[in-house]
């Protein structure tokens, strides 16, 4: 057998899918809220280590590449949710059809957009 | 390891043109894939002009008349030129099908045709499916009895087995299966870990025999496949879905199985 084969192209031919560009970003957005917690957690903190502390807080708050961050955070945290919940339906075999997993998709952008806007306009 | 690159060898470059410069034609281009065992050179991808009024409706079509009238060596399987025997499955448009039932007419420009993806390469359009079904053996499918069971009535008379049309029921949406293997060649995850995955055609199988009333060892069947391996590298990426040509559900499938686990133990 001739072991000298190529192997036949498969990322860079293969159409990208929705569900498949879907499953990246959850996994992306599952891995930047797991690293970006640390960041928001030290951010908060330092509401309760003082004044000095305090300043830093505020002088962080302000910068407009901060607020893009959070911005960009509240997208991924509400894309993460409402994927997740999306997910746990699949693994009771619920909501699998072809049709239903477009329209879903749709659903999920829909309310990550959404709910996005609503927590930005609120505060 | 998982590369997302391809190796050296398997990098594809530009190929051959054949211009078509008859007066008055529908002109149609397709670019082909190609790779010959007996050159020691990289895969390439060859464009072909075809006149599509003096061709049939199918990319299969297409690819038989090259063969025939421009270019011999173009190798492919084909069998039932009906989409029942699963031979023609190959990337088409970027979408893993059987060449046999896809119109050309559902490709604006030109019809780019690749073999199933991420499987090595016997020659042109014709992937290697060992591999494949040594993992479709793997899941034994076929009838297992109880040994206590075997010599019963039914089966010393070798009387058929029958079944309730409830039972048979429960199999529809799964013998439909062609073994094609377009379902599997498009799932990222047996891209990247397909020798230990055991992938959405061959788990189709798995729950086709998990689901056989008339089968005794379901109980044993679950748990052979409760794997991380074999069926947890299914993330629902739903491509398996997406692109099977007989409109079947292998990931649906794939969730009943990982169902049927947790609540059967
Ligand atoms: S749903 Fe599972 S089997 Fe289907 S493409 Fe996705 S990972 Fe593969
Ligand atoms: S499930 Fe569909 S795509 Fe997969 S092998 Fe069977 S017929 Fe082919
Ligand atoms: S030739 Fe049989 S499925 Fe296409």
């Amino acid at each position: 057998m001739n072991d000298n084969r190529p192997l036949s192209p498969h990322l860079s031919i293969h159409k990208k899918i929705l569900t498949a560009v879907f499953s990246i970003f959850h996994r992306l957005t599952g891995f930047g809220l797991s690293i970006g917690s640390i960041f928001i957690a030290g951010w908060i903190a330092m509401i309760s280590l003082g004044p000095n502390y305090f300043i830093i807080f505020q002088s962080i708050s302000s910068f407009f590449v901060f607020k893009i961050f959070l911005f960009i955070w509240t997208l991924g945290i509400f894309f993460h949710l409402f994927n997740g919940i999306r997910y746990l339906y699949w693994s009771f075999g619920i909501g699998m059809e072809l049709k239903t997993i477009n329209n879903s998709g749709y659903l999920v952008i829909l309310l990550t957009i959404l709910s996005t806007i609503i927590v930005w306009m609120t505060v | 390891m998982v590369q997302f690159t391809l190796p050296a060898n398997s990098k594809v470059v530009e190929g051959c043109i054949y211009q078509n410069k008859d007066q008055n034609i529908l002109l149609k281009k397709l670019k082909i894939y190609r790779w010959d065992p007996e050159k020691q050179e990289n895969p390439r991808l060859d464009t072909y002009e075809i006149d599509q009024k003096k061709c049939g409706p199918m990319v299969l079509d297409a690819l038989i008349k090259i063969k025939d009238e421009i270019d011999t060596t173009l190798t492919f399987r084909r069998s039932c030129r009906e989409g029942v025997c699963g031979s023609c499955a190959m990337n088409i448009d970027g979408i893993n099908t059987l060449a046999c039932i896809k119109p050309m007419n559902e490709i604006k420009n030109e019809i780019k045709v690749y073999p199933l993806p991420h499987m090595k390469v016997v020659k042109d359009l014709v992937p290697d499916l060992s591999e494949a079904y040594k993992q479709l053996e793997s899941i034994k499918p076929w009838i297992e009895k109880d040994p206590e069971t075997r010599n019963d009535k039914v089966h010393l008379k070798k009387r058929e087995r029958k079944q309730t049309p409830e039972n048979r029921a429960k199999l529809d949406g799964k013998w439909e299966c062609i073994l094609c293997f377009c379902c599997t060649t498009s799932c990222p995850s047996y891209w990247w870990n397909g020798d230990k995955y055991l992938g959405p055609a061959v788990l189709l199988q798995a729950s086709r025999w998990i689901n056989d009333t008339r089968d005794s060892r379901r109980k044993e069947r679950l748990k052979e496949i409760d794997d991380s391996f074999k069926l947890y590298r299914c993330h629902s990426i739903m491509n398996c879905t997406q692109s099977c040509p007989k409109g079947l559900n292998p990931a649906k499938e794939i969730a009943e199985i990982k169902k049927a686990i947790v609540t059967e133990k």
